[in-house]
């Protein structure tokens, strides 16, 4: 059976120029007619939701993502286009909604429950075990304003869950808090699952979306770019799967590679030295399917290719590669001397390409310096930290770096 | 469909409840001291008034006290319960943003809580009718719906003024000041029969002019209501109602994106 419907939605904002925001601006405006700009936040969204069926919404910043969200919930009306709930709604988009800082916990307990439509003897019964999961039963009686954010937030968490939904709307509440309450928001969400209830989730964490998700929308600039198995989302999504025409052959590629030079030489003088034997024209990345790209799913394979031009003939050159966290941490370094992939000689211009078979990084943004020197280290071209690429989380490990281990039990 | 809507807020009761006392509360700071503070105000006020009106301008009218005690707190109940309204949509943004539920509960649950404040000074009324030995009569069956006259023209109002303070930001200076006005055209300080009969009939088309009138005859002078007066105020309260309702939904469906 369904659940959500939604059929041909458009969202459109209109943000005016000069906002008027008073009778007496709107009267003596009158004859001026203001001017707006449109804002297509959402364009064609078409989809449905079976019931107890997962639905991961996946997108950049901006994409329509939390819109989308908050039109389902009925809290913004669509431009045009239709939105069919058939059944009782509970929206997760923020926890604490309604939250009184000046009234005390029980009260503003009661209060919360009753906006995520619980009955009043259901609160007065789950209570005092709502109180008890947030572990503040020495200040049922205390003011809000003197529980520090962590306790709201805990507070605001164990009223949500006692709520019973049969659709949940969540949008990115899992990226607040600590780790423990992470895993207790994923704990509830599984429960959740099993129980059947249907779930609509926005997130940018793609490991929990590839958790949880029977199925994932991904959206971009508000439109419907694909609908369909999450695990094949998510690869559309991290790799822009077509959105980028594949780079074909070799013929475009010096002209990408001096561009890229050009913008490096103008950034920063520290940042690049050596004599130029052999300069390094260009870095590219490219993922599993031979698409250009600097967006990874961690466990992947991932080729980097150096582009290099030399102006005469140079024997016995070495290509290094050092790896960086965003913070400067040195992770890794190698290059074609260590690796023992001698190269005779080169001239004219040619690439090498470093093969990983598996990204062993688990999330986050790498910084790459690019070399290429003589045997005794002299450097031709060095290009520091200049190159970048970032890794999406596939699992639920946490860290920088992936190490290899099994449990024995 | 007013049949489907009136169902649904029956459904959120419990809501419009949780929603008016925690904000009854708030506004008493939920100390002792808070509710002693609240019914000196009207007493203050009842002290200033009195003294000027009865002494200095000579106001002959019987039991002059609970005549302007009680046109002092019904006039308050209007003033604060649409005071509340108007901020009921702009002063929650986190809730019209990230949660749906019919949006008018915010305006009712606030006019509740003006009630329940209202009712909360009316103490002070009900010691000075037993103080002054005022007797009571059967006209007081008349008082509940003349009370819940100026509650619904009140909701009325709130709903039309929340709305556009939501728009039109200028909306609370402008009520602030009709609201000065009106306590002054209004029979709170004076009788009506101060006037010449074609000039009451001209502040006799103020709807809470007649509610004043009513409640004073039935509750003080335990006469009972004129027909004409009830009807109108019915009529009204029904009108002021409607209105506030269309402009309220002709906003309504924007509140979360332009707030």
């Amino acid at each position: 059976m369904t659940a959500i419907e939604v059929e041909h939605l458009y969202k459109t904002f209109r943000i005016p120029h000069e906002k008027r925001t008073t009778i007496f601006e709107t009267l003596t405006g009158a004859f001026k007619p203001p001017i707006y700009e449109t804002f297509h936040a959402l364009k064609d969204i078409n989809f449905t939701v079976e019931e107890g069926e997962a639905l991961g919404i996946i997108g950049e910043n901006g994409s329509g993502k939390s819109t989308l969200l908050k039109i389902i919930a009925s809290i913004l009306r669509p431009s045009s286009g239709k939105v069919t709930a058939l059944k009782r709604i509970t929206p997760f988009l923020e926890l604490g909604v309604g939250f009184q800082s000046d009234l005390t916990a029980a009260e503003n307990i009661k209060i919360y429950a009753t906006i995520m439509g619980m009955q009043k003897r259901e609160i007065n019964d789950k209570l005092d075990d709502i109180i008890e999961f947030a572990g503040l039963e020495k200040f049922r009686d205390t003011k809000l304003k003197n529980f520090s954010s962590g306790m709201q937030v805990r507070l605001a968490f164990s009223t949500a869950i006692q709520t019973d939904p049969e659709i949940l709307l969540m949008d990115e509440v899992l990226a607040v808090g600590d780790m423990e309450f992470q895993q207790k928001c994923l704990d509830v969400l599984s429960q959740y699952r099993k129980d059947g209830v249907t779930i609509v989730f926005v997130s940018h964490d793609l490991g929990s979306v590839r958790r949880f998700c029977d199925r994932t929308l991904l959206l971009n600039k508000g439109e419907q770019i694909v609908l369909g198995d999450t695990g094949d989302v998510i690869d559309r999504y991290v790799y822009g799967g077509g959105d980028e025409a594949p780079v074909s052959g070799n013929q475009n590629e010096p002209e990408m590679a001096e561009s890229d030079v050009e913008s490096v030489e103008s950034e920063d003088k520290n940042s690049r030295w050596g004599d130029k034997t052999v300069e390094i024209t260009g870095v590219e990345f490219y993922d599993k399917f031979g698409n250009k790209g600097s967006r990874f799913n961690s466990f992947d394979p991932m080729t980097i290719k150096i582009f290099y031009s030399a102006n005469k003939k140079v024997s016995d050159p070495v290509f290094g590669i050092a790896l960086y966290s965003e913070n400067g941490e040195n992770l890794f370094g190698t290059n074609t001397e260590l690796k023992n992939a001698s190269i005779g000689y080169i001239e004219g211009k040619g690439h090498v390409d470093l093969m990983i078979e598996r990204i062993p990084m688990i999330t986050g943004r790498f910084l790459l310096t690019v070399a290429v020197h003589t045997h005794d280290q002299k450097p031709y071209d060095w290009h520091d930290k200049q190159y970048s690429f970032d890794v999406m989380p596939t699992g639920r490990d946490a860290g920088l770096f992936e190490v290899p281990c099994n449990w024995k039990i | 469909m007013i049949v489907n809507h009136l169902k649904e807020l029956y459904d959120y009761r419990n809501l419009i409840w949780q929603l008016a006392w925690s904000e009854f509360k708030l506004r008493y700071k939920n100390s002792i001291l808070g509710y002693f503070w609240s019914l000196l105000e009207p007493m203050l006020m009842l002290l200033v008034l009195y003294v000027i009106f009865s002494n200095l301008m000579r106001v002959q009218v019987e039991y002059y006290q609970l005549f302007l005690l009680l046109g002092i707190i019904l006039w308050g109940f209007l003033s604060r319960a649409t005071t509340i309204g108007m901020f009921s949509i702009v002063g929650k943004p986190g809730m019209v943003k990230k949660i749906y539920f019919p949006r008018d509960i915010f305006v009712i649950s606030s006019c509740i809580t003006a009630l329940l404040m209202t009712i909360f000074e009316s103490l002070i009324f009900v010691m000075f009718m037993v103080l002054f030995r005022v007797p009571v009569s059967i006209n007081l069956i008349y008082v509940p719906l003349i009370l819940f006259c100026l509650l619904i023209i009140s909701l009325g109002l709130s709903l039309a003024l929340s709305a556009l303070n939501v728009f039109y930001r200028d909306v609370q200076f402008i009520w602030q000041v009709l609201l000065q006005i009106g306590f002054y055209v209004t029979p709170i300080l004076y009788t009506i029969d101060i006037f010449p009969k074609n000039l009451q009939q001209f502040i006799l088309l103020n709807p809470i002019a007649r509610i004043l009138n009513s409640a004073r005859d039935t509750i003080i002078y335990s006469t009972p209501a004129k027909a004409e007066d009830l009807l109108f105020m019915v009529v009204s309260s029904i009108f002021f109602l409607l209105v506030g309702y269309i402009i309220f939904s002709r906003f309504e469906p924007k509140f979360a994106e332009e707030i």
